[in-house]
């Protein structure tokens, strides 16, 4: 059996293709059945997410496989084939799992190290394995890759570090506060960078947001949307007193908070820090406010130098990733060139067992006089026979992981044991070659 | 026989650095193995001394030094067993490292003058050894603090910004560490005149000298103060985060300077 896959992904097709082969739309299930139904595949499983779309089968012959799934695709969503065709690519055996466990790895993400596209490679899995769609084949595949994820995000550190603005500004929040739990955050405008970043503490468990605005009606719009509490303009500085965290994304041409201001909240025997997110261009907050002690005063630019430096970590993280990839690929690969050996072993079983059958058919009227039990101890004891053989020749063409002794072993036992000529070619396939 | 805990501190120390440079789980795995090791072979020379001289090794510095050297490693295991936070070990080991070399290449010299066997002199020394153990906790929680401050406050988030707690956790377990301390200094203190006026008419020539001028009371006044400030200032001017951090430091930098040379070289009557 082969391994192929089919897909597009970031790398490969624009958005509105992606979109429209998108399948949770149209039913994955259904999509999976469809698929591992068709007379050339044995095994399947859809990854569908908004960056990519891939369809890993298992198969006899990959290139009439590739053709089907291509046919499959274009029937399947309604896009002529011509339109599909040069941004699907195509992998088999070992690039095929090198990509999937590239995909787990979150090496081949939009966003480098991004940890949630292995949930969707396990979902996609369980529900492939729901509908009966899976065999040993894409079994194996599929927990290999769950292993290359989880060692790659427990061995590197590809993942580190918050990699948008928005983030990082929650992350450094906690590094201040540890827990964001029960403290207040005060919004200074109700733009849309303030309001992302707002959602961020938000889902932090944080314990008031409070919104303010020039124009009320904004504040209070904003408010209701993300549940906060609008406090009108004019209180600033009572809501200033308030805050352990304060975003400022306003469209004001001058700045609106003053080193004063904070100075003066900072000095009335203050025990908590404030952390300043500025966030708009031009900047909202005086600069020099950040010298004051226990003041963090962080804005757009010095978030976006944190993200860059944090995706630049992860890149020379990648390479230490692609080691661990290259690892399960090699293990992966091993395994599937033992499993070449099955239908040797299944030939060969075939073979003695048929001998002996043969023989106890051939010597039938001569132990026909022999009590029943005799005969059946007469069947017991060949059977042992025949077994204590094979055990032996088993374990080691199961021992077996590169692919050219299997051919070696197999084209031997072949010749000396003349087992069928089609059971050696199901093995060649079963190999999956380089 | 210090020297067994002593090589077994080095090698705990080596491994807490190699985890908190690598992060790796493994090797702090081994750093905490090693280092409650360390610990059980420290209990277990502390206590044969105790059993050897009927009570517990404290009445020399060097013994108190071994002794300190061992609160100081169960309070850290403590915390880092309860906290799961590895990550102050690397700072807590070379202080035990340095401190421990002392009783292993001194004998310790477990003479007990009879004038100590007050309980009020028990209660002081144990005090006073408990407090110092809280306040180098309280000090490498400032170190790290400080570092970790100016990582952030420079904008330039790196080594000791990926590997410590946050900010309000060291400040909240420095300022706890600190009023623990300030307990026991306290008590230590009070105690220490008790039992001083105590034994004033024995006639004992170093009991004459047993005042604010000695160099080793006079300086456990000034640690008192430091920490009194300290925890008056977080509470009624705001002072926490750096300004709590840096006394800390500085307060246990004193406690040290009072604990090992002035009471090997300095002090003329406090020196038993």
């Amino acid at each position: 059996m082969q391994l192929l896959l089919v897909g597009v992904s970031h790398r490969t097709a624009p958005v509105e293709l992606r979109e429209r082969l998108d399948f949770s739309a149209r039913g994955v299930d259904r999509a999976l059945v469809a698929l591992a139904g068709a007379p050339a595949h044995h095994e399947a499983a859809i990854v569908s997410t908004c960056n990519r779309v891939e369809l890993y089968v298992a198969c006899d012959d990959a290139a009439p496989a590739q053709v089907a799934v291509h046919h499959f695709l274009s029937d399947f969503h309604g896009i002529p084939g011509d339109q599909l065709a040069p941004h699907l690519y195509a992998k088999v055996g070992p690039d095929a799992a090198q990509h999937l466990f590239r995909v787990a790895a979150g090496l081949d993400s939009l966003v480098m190290g991004e940890p949630q596209v292995l949930g969707q490679v396990k979902d996609a899995f369980s529900l492939a394995s729901q509908l009966g769609c899976t065999g040993p084949l894409l079994n194996k595949l599929f927990h290999s890759a769950f292993t290359t994820g989880k060692r790659v995000r427990s061995e590197t550190t590809l993942s580190a570090g918050a990699v948008s603005v928005s983030y990082a500004a929650v992350a450094l929040a906690k590094k201040i506060f540890g827990n964001l739990k029960g403290r207040t955050v005060l919004v200074l405008g109700a733009g849309e960078m303030g309001k992302l970043t707002a959602i961020h503490m938000k889902s932090q468990g944080i314990g008031r947001l409070i919104i303010t605005s020039r124009t009320a009606a904004h504040a209070a719009a904003l408010a209701q949307t993300i549940e906060g509490t609008a406090m009108p303009w004019e209180s600033l500085s009572e809501s200033l007193a308030e805050a352990d965290i304060l975003i400022t994304a306003t469209g004001s041409t001058v700045p609106i908070v003053s080193r004063t201001m904070i100075e003066q909240i900072m000095k009335a025997g203050r025990q908590r820090p404030l952390f300043i997110i500025d966030i708009a261009v031009p900047r909202d907050v005086e600069a020099s406010a950040g010298d004051l002690e226990q003041v963090f005063l962080y804005n757009i630019d010095d978030l976006q130098a944190v993200v860059q430096e944090n995706l630049s970590k992860r890149g020379t993280e990648a390479s230490q990733a692609e080691t661990i990839v290259v690892e399960e690929v090699d293990r992966f690969i091993g395994w599937l060139n033992s499993r070449g050996a099955v239908p040797t072993v299944v030939a060969l079983r075939q073979r003695f067992e048929g001998i002996r059958q043969a023989e106890m058919r051939r010597l039938e009227p001569k132990l026909a006089g022999l009590p029943p039990e005799a005969r059946a101890r007469v069947d017991e004891i060949t059977r042992l026979i025949v077994e204590k053989l094979l055990i032996n020749p088993t374990e080691q063409l199961k021992a077996i992981s590169d692919a050219d002794t299997v051919a070696a072993y197999s084209d031997a036992l072949n010749r000396l044991f003349g087992l069928t000529a089609e059971d050696a070619s199901e093995e060649s396939t079963l190999t999956g070659r380089r | 026989m210090n020297t067994v805990p002593l090589i077994l501190y080095v090698v705990a120390g080596v491994a807490y650095a190699v985890q908190f440079t690598r992060r790796s789980l493994s090797a702090s795995r081994v750093a905490s193995t090693l280092l409650i090791l360390a610990a059980f072979a420290h209990t277990f020379i502390i206590g044969m001394e105790t059993m050897r001289a009927g009570h517990v090794p404290f009445a020399s510095t060097t013994s108190a030094i071994s002794t300190f050297v061992w609160l100081l490693a169960l309070s850290y295991l403590y915390i880092e067993l309860t906290t799961a936070e590895r990550s102050m070990g690397v700072f807590i080991l070379p202080l035990l490292v340095a401190l421990q070399a002392i009783p292993a290449a001194r004998p310790m010299l477990e003479a007990r003058s009879p004038l100590l066997e007050s309980p009020w002199f028990g209660v002081h020394v144990s005090s006073l050894l408990f407090a110092y153990a809280s306040f180098a906790l309280a000090c490498m929680l400032g170190v790290t603090y400080v570092l970790q401050f100016k990582e952030i406050k420079a904008k330039h988030l790196g080594f000791f910004y990926a590997r410590l707690p946050s900010l309000n956790v060291l400040d909240e377990m420095n300022l706890r560490a600190v009023k623990i301390g300030w307990l026991f200094l306290t008590v230590g203190l009070i105690t220490g005149a008790i039992w001083g006026s105590q034994i004033q008419p024995s006639g004992d020539p170093r009991m004459q000298s047993m005042s604010l001028g000695d160099p080793k009371i006079f300086v456990a006044v000034v640690c008192w103060a430091l920490y009194s400030f300290e925890i008056y200032a977080q509470r009624a001017i705001g002072w926490r985060g750096r300004r709590a951090a840096w006394l800390s430091a500085v307060g246990f930098g004193i406690v040290l300077l009072n604990f090992v040379p002035v009471s090997y070289f300095f002090t003329t009557s406090h020196n038993f």
